[in-house]
């Protein structure tokens, strides 16, 4: 089947239950927000193909899954990641405490490569918030990640840190491109699917006709 | 923090092994409220995957809580590299490919999240009961698999391939015109008659030994070697019923993924409980792992309706149904007791080649027949980096048998034949050197047991077999009992199939919802 992109890149939320994931990534691939949203479950993650430099990148952007919420995401989830929004909320300093506890719970648990940014979300409730600007600046300096503060109610800097990021992982790959590392060193891997060719009745006999 | 968790559920899981965690997804799917607890700090339970350092905690746990030793026992781990290598050694192997690096302990200890070692390493027919469900469930999106390149087997003292696909058949060089005309009539026997035929054919012989068969019907010694051990993965006891059962399992899963009928999971076995554990959040499960319980109740309340009542850290948390595994279960919970069983010999090697080299990463199933004429085949399981189970330049190698001894004097003399253990890493030896090896024993816990008490379903633990295909079955059975009457695991909707209230425009029809599942699945 012909592809629809050039580029297909798995990002993760994480940070704090109550920040703002969900309502974040509903902004950004549904241009929505809605507080009815939030509890809606059977969510796993949303997409969004957008245009950088003349390339189609389909970004596949995963929630948490409320496993977060005693800190039990599972390994499997960092599986694959190429990028991630630490995300924490202006108006929770311990929200904002935390990100240094999920810093290292990825850096056990995903690639060593993996882009990373940090987001202060909420920023519209100015009079609540507890975690200044600058602070969240300090954060990310200390750990050599970008930063933004967002509003994912106000659709501020939303569409910005996931064009931000996208395009420093386009960055590094195509790096990794021209110094001939073969692209596809994780191939060979096979995802199930229910519509592949495969579902004929089986038989052993068939397998001739294959070859 | 914990102070959050709401007390009241429809179900509560405590475990997250394999079955327990099926239970929990199907449960959270249809719509029930459901609690997933562990009780220490990782998923998995004996089903876990551990990177080198969990394993390291992991062993040493075994070794000191008496607790621990009621499921895992004899537990010897042994190094046989040097701490850290000195330079000279690294001085004298420059010329060399440098994916021949000499290791240390040192250098396994630096890499250690590359390492993802399985305490229950299982594969997954292509055709059979988990593959079907995880495409049906949609869970398929959680996870990715490796398709096992070879299946080998021990025969004339060495390693020989086992040719299992026509193709096979036709392109190996082992044997004879003849005796590739006999394997193709017997396999095609097997695989292609209707029930009539197979009844026609086999009414004789059902309970006799499928080797007797085999040799009735004019198979040479290598072809029997060939069917009974690697295709239908038997022993010489093996009666004829089972063999043309197992053997037809491993047919009919040819030709749909790979050149044999098996898959890997990437990163592990242990990935598999988890995909569950995810799908069961993803429709509302609440999880919270390092979780322990400490006491565990069946109560009647005021309308007659029973309950189970949980003690977990001074909170009291309630539910109509508790799913438990069997090793958080309370005994006196458990009726009949279970009955007594053989436990399992396991062992896993860290080598630094594969145990037969070949062009492209290979990932191998060798079915080792019993070398002292009992009846315990070994099933020896090989991964490679290529499936993130280990560094570069590594291999790791699971050997499983059912005990007699224990675990090192059961799967030594085989791993003997397999690897050089005396790893002297700057010399080029035939076999792959042995680096690093843990032995271990684990209770057989996999027969299923009830319990006293209705509402409460107890979840066996790993077994021995090959795949997956005992632990499904007795998760769909639990569900059946907790949800009568509703469907196990139905197609979760891939995210662009919910429609939101100021998203209202009509939904894509059928078949383009169909192209638009294969695009976006998370492929790499």
């Amino acid at each position: 089947m012909a592809k629809t992109y050039d580029y297909l890149f798995k990002l993760l939320l994480i940070g704090d239950s109550g920040v703002g994931k969900t309502s974040i990534l509903f902004r950004f691939s549904e241009d929505a927000f809605n507080i009815s949203f939030i509890s809606t479950i059977g969510i796993d993650f949303k997409i969004r193909t957008i245009d950088l430099d003349g390339k189609k990148v389909k970004l596949q952007i995963w929630d948490t899954a409320g496993q977060e919420r005693f800190r039990t995401i599972t390994t499997a989830y960092y599986r694959g990641s190429m990028g991630i929004m630490l995300v924490y909320d202006v108006t929770n300093e311990k929200s904002f405490e935390n990100i240094k506890n999920w810093i290292r719970n990825i850096e056990e648990n995903a690639s060593a490569d993996v882009e990373k940014m940090i987001l202060g979300n909420k920023c519209d409730l100015d009079s609540k918030r507890q975690v200044s600007k600058e602070r969240g600046e300090q954060l990310a300096v200390e750990y050599q990640i970008k930063f933004v503060e967002t509003s994912a109610k106000d659709s501020l800097n939303v569409e910005y840190a996931f064009y931000t990021l996208a395009r420093d992982i386009k960055a590094k790959m195509e790096k990794k491109q021209e110094a001939s590392n073969p692209p596809g060193a994780r191939g060979g891997t096979h995802q199930l699917k229910s519509n592949d060719q495969q579902r004929k009745p089986p038989s052993w006999l068939s397998r001739c006709s294959i070859l | 923090m914990d102070d959050d968790l709401p007390t009241d559920f429809q179900v509560i899981v405590v475990g997250t092994g394999m079955v327990e965690s099926i239970v929990a997804a199907a449960c959270s799917r249809i719509g029930k409220n459901v609690l997933h607890l562990d009780s220490s700090d990782h998923y998995g339970g004996l089903w876990a995957s551990y990177n080198f350092d969990g394993l390291q905690k992991f062993i040493k746990e075994v070794s000191e809580d008496p607790k621990r030793q009621e499921q895992v026992y004899n537990l010897s781990e042994k190094w046989y590299i040097e701490k850290d290598v000195s330079e000279e050694a690294e001085e004298n192997k420059t010329d060399a490919d440098p994916a021949k690096k000499i290791w240390s302990q040192t250098k396994f200890a630096a890499e250690y999240r590359k390492f993802n070692i399985d305490m229950t390493p299982k594969l997954l027919f292509s055709r059979g009961p988990l593959v079907e469900l995880l495409i049906s469930s949609n869970i398929a999106r959680y996870a990715e698999f490796r398709c096992v390149t070879r299946v080998l087997t021990w025969l004339d003292d060495r390693l020989m391939p086992v040719p299992c696909s026509r193709a096979d058949v036709f392109a190996t060089d082992s044997v004879s015109i003849l005796e590739k005309r006999q394997l193709m009539k017997m396999l095609t026997a097997i695989v292609g008659n209707t029930e009539e035929e197979m009844e026609q054919e086999f009414k004789d012989w059902n309970d006799k030994p499928f080797k007797d068969y085999l040799t009735h019907k004019g198979l040479t010694p290598n072809l029997i070697h060939y069917v009974l051990f690697a295709i239908a993965g038997g022993t010489d006891k093996m009666n004829c019923r089972d063999g043309v059962k197992e053997s037809k399992k491993f047919l009919m899963s040819l030709g749909r993924y790979g050149n044999t009928p098996f898959l890997w999971p990437m990163y592990g076995s242990g990935e598999l409980p988890q995909c569950f554990c995810r799908l069961c959040a993803v429709f509302g499960g609440v999880y919270c792992l390092n979780r322990p319980i400490d006491k565990v109740e069946h109560k009647v309340v005021d309308e007659g309706k029973s309950i189970v009542v949980i003690e977990s850290k001074s909170k009291t948390l309630n539910c109509d149904h508790l799913v438990i595994g069997i090793n958080e279960c309370p005994k006196e919970m458990i009726s009949p007791e279970p009955t007594e069983s053989t436990d399992i010999s396991k062992a896993v090697f860290v080598t630094n080649a594969s145990i037969m080299p070949s062009e492209k990463e290979p990932l191998t199933l060798l079915r080792f027949p019993s070398l002292d004429g009992t009846d315990h085949a070994v099933t020896v399981l090989e991964v490679g980096p290529a499936t993130g189970s280990c560094p570069k330049g590594l291999f790791v190698v699971y050997l499983i048998t059912s005990k007699v001894t224990d675990a090192e004097n059961d799967l030594m003399p085989y791993a003997q034949r397999i690897f050089d253990m005396n790893a002297d890493q700057s010399e080029t030896t035939e076999k792959p050197k042995c680096l690093w090896s843990v032995f271990y024993n684990v209770r057989d816990t996999s027969a299923p047991v009830a319990s006293l008490v209705d509402n409460v379903h107890v979840c066996s633990g790993p077994d021995s077999g090959l795949d997956f295909d005992r632990a499904v079955e007795q998760a769909e059975q639990i569900f059946k009992k907790i949800c009568p009457g509703e469907e196990f695991l139905p197609r979760a909707p891939d995210p662009e199939e919910i429609v939101f209230e100021d998203d209202a425009a009509p939904g894509p029809d059928f078949e383009r919802t169909l192209e638009d599942e294969e695009e976006q699945k998370p492929e790499e």
